[in-house]
């Protein structure tokens, strides 16, 4: 039971280590971490992590917020759109499968990826 | 009016994904950066302010469907806020070209994983039992 806590402690803070410094991906790290790591199965992952991920955001964008400031306004439409999708997230979440979306996820990554460098 | 229907659309259409738990914000930060040349700093910002009301919408669902691993929740956190606190403020005070370098690299990592990486355990599955 200690080494699975500590298992979770872990992939909480690799998952905060995504979330501050990128501002977002926690879940990406989180969730294959969850699954592989600490052998919790695909949909308590993913389900789960919302419930981690909620209070690093609240943390990393209140730093943000302190440290730079951040345009509301340009926030907005993403914030709106994001409040519907959520929505739609959780009341789709059962009927979903997941295993195509991962294929056009890691290829858009990795387009992302590598304009970074570019 | 287009500089907000899109947004507005792509943030629907991820925040889906990020009420699921995985991948939404990674694909908003991907398409702010990459296609709506939102600057990387800025990006990151809304991407943390945007999750708020996308991950609290879905977050009732998934609690109402006994989703929610709870023995998990008071250690990942724990470990989580300290981590996110320090990496913010590090992420607050780095030169942006190295911000975004690190970025890419996470990007590609994360990606290959999905494209490559084989989960082992339990695959896929209505968690067992209910």
């Amino acid at each position: 039971m200690q080494g699975k806590k500590g298992r979770y402690l872990l992939a909480g803070g690799l998952a905060g280590i995504a979330n501050g410094l990128f501002g977002g991906g926690g879940g990406s790290v989180l969730v294959p971490l969850l699954t592989r790591y600490c052998g919790l199965d695909q949909r308590r992952a993913f389900a789960t992590s919302v419930a981690v991920i909620l209070p690093l955001c609240a943390l990393s964008v209140g730093i943000y917020l302190f440290r730079g400031g951040l345009d509301v306004m340009t926030a907005l439409p993403y914030l709106i759109g994001g409040t519907a999708g959520g929505w739609a997230g959780g009341k789709w979440f059962k009927g979903v499968k997941i295993l195509w979306l991962k294929r056009a996820f890691g290829l858009l990554l990795i387009y992302g990826g590598v304009r970074s460098f570019l | 009016m287009r500089d907000w229907i899109l947004p507005l659309l792509v943030g629907a259409a991820t925040g889906v994904l990020s009420g699921f738990g995985v991948g939404g914000g990674t694909l908003l930060l991907v398409y702010m950066t990459a296609f709506a040349g939102v600057e990387q700093r800025l990006a990151q910002g809304i991407n943390l302010l945007y999750f708020l009301p996308a991950g609290l919408m879905a977050l009732p669902a998934h609690v109402k469907n006994g989703c929610i691993e709870k023995r998990v929740l008071l250690p990942a956190i724990g470990g989580g806020l300290v981590c996110a606190a320090l990496s913010a403020w590090a992420a607050s005070a780095m030169e942006v070209g190295l911000l975004r370098k690190c970025f890419g690299a996470f990007l590609i990592a994360v990606g290959g994983m999905e494209l490559f990486g084989r989960s082992k355990g339990p695959e896929q599955g209505d968690s067992g039992g209910s």
